[in-house]
């Protein structure tokens, strides 16, 4: 394999890497945003997330690798899967928000965040107790298209993440930028008391927040069993904690940060692998996340938190 | 406030009470029906759970058949089961089998144990338990420096030996398949990859260290974080390097994710791994056609397709509705070298003691499944069979049966 080739497969492997990150990273960014509250939560949402997707696939008639669909019903079953699992994710989102995170909105100090962190075992649990340990069959329904650059291997499914991923991105930023209500969260974020008096319900905001980004975690999760074939119940702490990491990367609160970030954190970590050693890569990528924020402490796009004056 | 803090005190000392009452009526029935207790520590939340529990059920036959003919020399014996698997780590957890190292030494009724079958938890294990001076039998765990006189002042601090094997080790199962590699697949080229676990890393290790004896060119060595997803950078790496083979020394957690994805990488590779990578998550969780081609090891004879074994397997499915695997026999073994031992201290209507079995278990020479089982100084198996497996797609058995390992033979042993 020619130096170029390898280049350009590695930087396949971390745009896919990437684009999860991403839309992770999207979730902790919007819910930072409005409510300068570090939701350790949306980790497992993820997680229970590609669980749904799963069954799914699954009621759907899909299961194992023995099932491959192309043209309208592979679109149809993909858009139904990632339709059902965004909703239930987002649904999930606003159940935490309205059991766990509304009784201490008005609690000072860092007691919402421990809450999330509660929650987020309980959701580990739960799946771990009901589904068991092992590691499930993902069901795979693209045909094993994929087009040769080179040495480099481009296939179907890549294409697919990062189609869904851009898309769902691009969704999310229009929303925020040009809707009523995107706009009505930039005023939350800036300053919910000066919101609240302009009329913008608060609590409206923060359960749209709460929905988006468990409903994007969702289509992560849906994509990472599409993408590895798998899932499993401990899923979730690593990619939540690199996805995490991306969002304060590319300036939490920041929405086209954290898709920044999510890239970055994806490209480190396949060149790492590459040309250092995978054993180092948890060590770079945050070595590199320490160095970011002594240098530039709002991240690489500056960071957008509440007003609290 | 204040009620509601009383309240909860109240609820609270409610609840201890029950505890020790709890307590107190489990030693009363302990001690009425004359009962010894074996500890069984397995790893059966987790990554290797499906594994556990085949090994579970081997002792647990065993025991159940000795205690329905009336136990031994009147003595029942009673299983207790550990788990040292956590959720947080998604497998064993070397501190969680060190408190059920703690626990088994601490309950006076426990005159043996079982386990563990994880050599990250053998290793943690190892040390208080030759301080408790309780005899342990692993049936899958292959580690060599637990058992290693080099390091038994860090695993057997008391001097004698304590941790038993009724399977060789991976200063056999690693080497042995180097061998493999070298002399019947004619690998030149290989990459090898752990999962930087205690098992994993040493198995690799010794595979590494033999196939550069044998001439095997070794293209480089990385260690996969088993939490993480992705290993499509580390494989693309190894295609670059485009070893003819791969070995992989490690467990399942990491293990079905890298077979899934070297299929999709470097597909026509040969692949391979230890007694780790021989267990039915390669089946169900990897699935066909991922999981073709695959070999793995298991560190004791292959005797569950064997015609005079035939009787125990079906007794084993009748019983658990799973198929038993070559470690649910290595399981049943050490349960029969402890049923062994304790007969042979409780002759004569005498007290069993940890001391008086440990010795029995030394010394003892005794029949099992897998053939005649006896001890070196340092509890090491003196029979040294390491069984090569490859899984070829059968399609008329379920494809998570553990048949679709197809066994080869057993590894050169130079």
């Amino acid at each position: 394999m020619a130096l170029s080739d390898l280049l350009l497969q590695q930087t396949i492997n971390g745009l896919s890497l990437g684009a999860m990150y991403a839309l992770l990273a999207l979730g902790f960014t919007l819910v930072y945003g409005i409510l300068e509250l570090i939701n350790f939560s949306h980790f497992n949402v993820f997680m229970v997330g590609s669980f749904i997707g799963l069954w799914t696939l699954q009621l759907m008639g899909i299961n194992g690798q023995a099932v491959v669909m192309t043209g309208l019903p592979l679109i149809g079953v993909m858009m139904t899967a990632l339709v059902v699992t965004m909703v239930l994710s987002g649904g999930l989102g606003v159940l935490i928000e309205r059991l766990s995170l509304r009784p201490l909105r008005d609690v000072k100090g860092p007691a919402p965040m421990i809450t999330t962190i509660g929650v987020s075992y309980v959701l580990f649990n739960i799946v771990l107790l009901t589904v068991g340990a092992d590691s499930k069959n993902y069901p795979n329904p693209l045909p094993p298209v994929q087009f040769a650059i080179g040495d480099a291997v481009l296939r179907l499914r890549e294409i697919l993440i990062w189609v869904i991923a851009v898309l769902l991105m691009l969704g999310l930023h229009l929303f925020v930028q040009r809707s009523r209500m995107g706009k009505a969260m930039r005023a939350t974020a800036q300053d919910p008391e000066a919101a609240r008096m302009m009329g913008v319900e608060v609590d409206r905001v923060i359960v749209i927040a709460f929905f988006l980004g468990s409903a994007l975690a969702g289509a992560g999760g849906l994509i990472f069993g599409l993408y590895y074939n798998f899932t499993s119940f401990i899923i979730g702490f690593n990619a939540g904690l690199r996805a995490f990491t991306a969002a304060v990367l590319g300036g939490i609160g920041n929405v086209p940060g954290a898709m920044l970030g999510g890239v970055i954190i994806g490209l480190i970590e396949a060149m790492g692998a590459q040309f250092i050693a995978s054993a180092w890569t948890d060590v770079i990528i945050f070595s590199i996340l320490v160095l970011v924020l002594v240098f530039r402490p709002a991240g690489l796009l500056g960071r957008v938190a509440p007003n609290k004056s | 406030m204040l009620n509601r803090s009383i309240t909860r005190r109240t609820a609270a000392r409610a609840f201890a009470g029950l505890a020790v009452v709890a307590t107190l009526g489990r030693g009363s029935a302990r001690a009425a029906d004359n009962a010894v207790t074996v500890g069984v520590n397995l790893s059966l939340t987790g990554a290797d759970a499906e594994s556990a529990k085949r090994i579970e059920y081997g002792a647990m036959m065993a025991f159940d058949e000795v205690n329905a003919k009336g136990g031994v020399n009147g003595y029942r014996i009673q299983m207790t089961p550990y788990d040292d698997g956590t959720a947080t780590a998604g497998q064993y957890d070397p501190a969680q089998a060190a408190t059920n190292a703690r626990k088994m030494v601490s309950d006076k009724s426990t005159m043996a144990a079982i386990g563990p079958q994880m050599s990250g938890a053998g290793k943690a294990m190892s040390p208080i338990l030759s301080q408790g001076d309780l005899a342990i039998i692993t049936p899958s765990s292959t580690n060599p420096d637990i058992t290693d006189p080099k390091y038994a002042a860090q695993y057997r601090p008391a001097g004698k030996a304590i941790y038993f094997r009724t399977v060789a080790t991976d200063a056999f199962q690693g080497p042995y398949m180097a061998n493999y590699y070298a002399d019947v697949l004619h690998v030149k080229t290989v990459y090898v990859l752990d999962d930087s676990g205690a098992y994993g890393v040493g198995l690799a290790d010794a595979f590494q260290a033999q196939s550069e004896k044998k001439g095997i060119k070794v293209l480089g060595r990385d260690r996969l974080d088993p939490k993480a997803a992705d290993y499509t950078a580390v494989l693309t790496k190894i295609k670059s390097l485009d070893p003819e083979a791969i070995y992989y020394g490690g467990v399942l957690q990491a293990g079905v994710k890298l077979a899934k994805q070297a299929y999709d990488i470097v597909p026509k590779m040969i692949k391979g791994g230890g007694d780790g990578a021989y267990g039915p998550e390669m089946l169900s969780a990897v699935g066909y056609p991922a999981n073709e081609g695959w070999y793995a090891t298991i560190a004791s004879p292959h005797v569950t397709d064997e015609a005079k074994m035939s009787g125990w397997v079906k007794s084993f499915k009748d019983k658990f509705h799973v198929d038993p695997d070559d470690y649910s026999v290595t399981a049943y073994d050490a349960a029969t070298v402890i049923i062994a031992a304790l007969k042979q201290v409780t002759e004569g209507g005498k007290e069993p003691t940890r001391a008086a079995v440990r010795d029995a278990i030394q010394s003892i020479k005794v029949t099992t499944l897998q053939g005649p089982v006896s001890f070196d100084a340092n509890g090491d198996l003196e029979d040294k069979t390491i069984s090569v497996f490859q899984i070829k797609q059968d399609k008329n058995i379920p494809a998570d049966d553990m048949r679709q390992y197809k066994y080869i033979g057993a590894a050169p042993s130079a």
